[in-house]
């Protein structure tokens, strides 16, 4: 009789452990199987709803903001008087500090031909704040737009410019398709 | 004792809960916020002196079209073209005729003897009746028609993709092309960075072009020589800016031009020699940053916008002294 309890007790031992070691297995493969299957979402801005109101540059978690100014050079009309980079009552259509819109210069101004110029952004040097972007939509064609560039955004579960943007222009997309270019992307999405 | 305690728990719960409340009323809610030092103002390159505004809107009346693209008018009908139709519309806004095509319409523009319906790519030639007499489909991929205008027999067609004026006779049989082209250095060619491009004739038989990337408007001759031209680059109400304007013009009987501009929605007169004479309608009247109205004049010196985001038309008359 004693010796019969002692057969059950490890016989018990070993079926728990087989459970165990098999549940287990279910439940990390149940989640490898999800993270494979199941879509990441990231944050990113419409370009069609922003109303650059340039708190991009100053609700971010991350400084300088992971929302930067990004061009469609084929929405671009390559203007002499582009009014993202040139401030709207500038004294000259030149790359003189006074007459630049961008607070930080992150605008560079090439010369192609008469009288064409192409405007590329230094990432590095953007901020967010769509200062240009506002120039760029006002004036000209609306080349200029915003994007949260998802290498350098951190992703919160609640994106702090979301939370506060008056348009509500930020919002989740899958993570195979982050960005919203104008051109590739329309209004009508 | 006991309650003393309490009292004094009670005191400092209450100081908790304030200082909580008037923290989160004043923290940054989206309706709350602080002022933003990285904010671009343009509301003061909106604003126009009431001196300044030389005409007044009496009328407007709303047309049925998803998406109106063109107008013009004659002595007592307004023609509009958009979403696959045209209707021809009386100078109160009732309907006289609604013709239908299996295009989008660009553009319209009416002559003594026919209506020229411009696509994108082609043209239609229809009788007054509205009967369809032929289609002009001999253009390039990448033409983008925007204007039409006619005289003496020849056609003129403002196309933008390919940044020329194709000249056609009644037949469609082509008389060659404007290219804008100059030896006098300071005028490029037309310079068309977005799809506006506008052509007409004033009373006095002028060919006018607009050459929006310079902000300047060119006169030629039937053959493409170019007489004169007059530019006003200004974000001030004075002139035109960003990078393509003006976007529409039209005629007044004296040879006035009306202009309208995309960005800063406007519309405005300048004198025959290119002096800036007054407003019509100031972006107050319109949705910033979007469609610019197509325009249309009548003998009488009345100006139709079509306004293409409210969907109507828009009549103005000067305003008496």
């Amino acid at each position: 009789m004693e010796n019969s309890y002692k057969n059950s007790r490890r016989d018990f031992i070993k079926k728990g452990t087989r459970v165990s070691l098999l549940l287990t297995l279910g439940v990390v493969g149940g989640i490898g199987a999800r993270h494979l299957t199941t879509e990441k979402y990231v944050w990113q801005i419409d370009p069609f709803k922003c109303t650059q109101c340039g708190r991009c540059a100053t609700s971010c978690v991350m400084t300088p903001s992971a929302v930067k100014c990004i061009h469609s050079f084929d929405l671009c009309g390559y203007c002499d008087l582009c009014g993202g980079y040139l401030k709207p009552d500038a004294n000259q259509r030149s790359t003189a500090a006074e007459n630049q819109l961008c607070p930080t210069a992150a605008i560079q101004r090439k010369y192609i031909e008469e009288p064409y110029f192409e405007y590329v952004i230094d990432e590095k040097l953007c901020i967010g704040c769509a200062k240009c972007v506002k120039g760029c939509t006002s004036f000209g064609n609306g080349s200029l737009h915003l994007q949260i560039i998802q290498n350098r955004c951190l992703n919160c579960n609640q994106c702090s410019i979301a939370r506060l943007c008056p348009s509500e222009a930020i919002s989740r997309v899958k993570a195979s398709n982050a960005y919203k270019v104008k051109g590739s992307f329309t209004k009508e999405g | 004792m006991k309650n003393k305690g309490i009292v004094i728990f009670l005191i400092i719960l209450t100081i908790v809960i304030v200082t909580v409340v008037t923290l989160d009323y004043y923290s940054s809610k989206p309706d709350e916020l602080p002022e933003n030092p990285y904010a671009l103002n343009l509301t003061s390159f909106e604003k126009v002196d009431n001196s300044q505004i030389i005409y007044t809107e009496i009328r407007d009346f709303t047309i049925n079209f998803s998406e109106p693209a063109g107008i013009c008018c004659t002595k007592d009908q307004i023609y509009v073209v958009g979403d696959q139709k045209m209707q021809i519309i009386d100078s109160y806004g009732k309907l006289i005729h609604e013709f239908k095509f299996d295009q989008k319409p660009t553009c319209v523009y009416t002559s003594a003897q026919n209506i020229f319906i411009g696509f994108r790519k082609s043209v239609s030639v229809l009788t007054g009746d509205g009967v369809k007499i032929m289609d002009w489909n001999s253009f390039s991929d990448s033409t983008v028609i925007t204007s039409i205008t006619e005289k003496s027999g020849i056609i003129f067609i403002a196309d933008a993709g390919k940044r020329i004026i194709r000249k056609y006779n009644p037949e469609g049989l082509s008389l060659g092309v404007i290219e804008g082209k100059s030896e006098n250095e300071q005028i490029h060619g037309f310079i068309i960075p977005s799809p506006y491009f506008d052509i007409a004739f004033n009373a006095d038989g002028e060919f006018w072009v607009v050459n929006p990337g310079k902000h300047a408007l060119e006169n030629y001759t039937i053959n493409g020589d170019l007489r004169t031209w007059w530019k006003a680059t200004s974000v001030r109400i004075e002139g035109f800016s960003g990078c393509c304007n003006p976007a529409h013009f039209a005629f007044l009987p004296d040879g006035s031009f009306v202009t309208s501009e995309k960005g800063r929605v406007r519309i405005k007169i300048y004198k025959p020699s290119g002096e800036f004479l007054g407003v019509v309608a100031a972006p107050s009247k319109f949705e910033q940053n979007s469609h610019p109205p197509d325009l249309a004049t009548d003998n009488s010196g009345n100006i139709y916008a079509l306004d293409l985001d409210k969907k109507m038309i828009r009549q103005f008359v000067k305003k008496e002294k």
